[in-house]
């Protein structure tokens, strides 16, 4: 069954190179644009991390790795991470992600 | 070694099991009068936190059912010669109440919402899904965690599960009353074991790099490293059921099953060998 679109709006505003880790989103801001990646791992649906230190998002149930923009780093996962749509508001005013 | 054997033997298995049975029921209907599945994670933290003796009531359950499971497994091997006698149909009903007892034990880890329990849900959802035409339908009826939550979870773990176990094992255990009395020292060491060690739980620390499953499941997490759902988490497991379904010594090929058992639980216990130390 096709879920319902959900709308999160986050008040917050990042800077740049920052980002904000939700239950099943992880929001990236690199200054210019904004964007989301789901947590769930596309190999069996772990919940990935992101890891600050080494750039990088990691899944703690069989280490598949995949860059910040979702791509597959590092098996087993073939596929790249799902990515939500995100709305940068004007003037700091945060962010809207849909999922 | 025969010594040991021997003693092993005397040792009343099935006895033993009836009562961490009692004990995991008993225990398991007080944290169900505490427990939401619509909020899976908060409700646990609370049974732990707040609820007057939730945290000891949790892991007595818990480690009631891990001791039903272990005294399982040993009543089975150590009244394997007697039951020779059972029929084909009685044997097959009986060792079907290991994986069922196993998917008890697992849904159970599940409901706990933690971050590996909620994980490890993810994870049995997509090896079924990975089932051409039966996974969507088994996986509606057994976990369904991403449409329905641990909604349908719960309902198996507390009823559907348990009828299943008691169909298949009534004709057995039917035949058999365990009292307390008769085994204080056990009774006492379960209820003191859970005193002491809390069960596990574990919140979502984001820097983690390596979670693992249940113990008895840490081989298959470390099978699905390399190969498909469809093989790490269904043809494998389901040749050693097959095989411990076929184990009687009537059987032509017992020797051969025997073997094989043998050789899969060894590569098994080098997996989560191999699991453990990561
Ligand atoms: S579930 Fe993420 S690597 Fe296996």
């Amino acid at each position: 069954m096709q879920k319902k679109p959900r709308v999160l709006e986050l008040s917050k505003t990042l800077t740049a190179g920052g980002f904000h880790t939700g239950p099943d989103y992880i929001l990236f801001d690199n200054g210019t644009e904004a964007w989301a990646l789901s947590r769930k791992c596309t190999h069996l649906g772990c919940t990935i991390n992101y890891h600050e230190k080494d750039d990088l998002l990691e899944c703690p149930c069989h280490q598949s790795r995949f860059s910040t923009k979702g791509l597959v780093l590092q098996g087993p996962a073939e596929k790249t991470l799902v990515r939500y749509k995100v709305e940068k508001l004007k003037d700091g005013g945060g962010y809207i992600v849909t999922i | 070694m025969k010594v040991i054997w021997s003693k092993f033997l005397e040792i009343k298995w099935g006895n033993y099991s009836l009562l961490a049975l009692y004990i995991s029921v008993l225990s398991g209907v007080v944290v169900a009068w505490q427990y939401d599945p619509a909020t899976p994670f908060y409700s646990v933290s609370t049974i732990d936190l707040l609820i007057p003796f939730g945290e000891y009531f949790r892991s007595l359950h818990f480690y009631s059912s891990q001791f039903f499971f272990l005294f399982c497994i040993c009543h089975v091997i150590a009244t394997f010669e007697q039951a020779q006698q059972y029929s084909r149909k009685q044997w097959i009903m009986l060792t079907a109440t290991l994986p069922v007892t196993l998917l008890i034990l697992f849904t159970g880890y599940i409901l706990r919402g933690d971050s590996t329990g909620f994980s490890a849900g993810m994870i049995a959802e997509a090896i079924l899904l990975d089932l051409p035409l039966i996974g969507q339908p088994i996986n509606n009826l057994l976990f369904s965690i991403t449409d329905n939550g641990m909604k349908r979870i719960y309902v198996n773990h507390i009823v559907g599960f348990c009828l299943l176990w008691g169909w298949l094992a009534w004709s057995h255990v039917k035949k058999y009353r365990v009292s307390f009395n008769n085994h204080i020292a056990l009774t006492i060491s379960i209820l003191l074991f859970s005193v002491f060690v809390a069960a596990p739980f574990e919140p979502d620390h984001l820097g983690v790099t390596y979670i693992s499953g249940p113990w008895f499941l840490v081989g298959l997490q470390e099978l699905l490293r390399y190969f498909s759902p469809m093989v790490a988490g269904v043809i494998v497991p389901s040749t050693l059921l097959i095989a411990i379904a076929l184990l009687q010594k009537r059987n032509r090929y017992y020797r051969c099953l025997l073997i094989f058992i043998g050789c899969w639980l060894f590569i098994y216990a080098i997996l989560t060998l191999i699991g453990f130390l990561r």
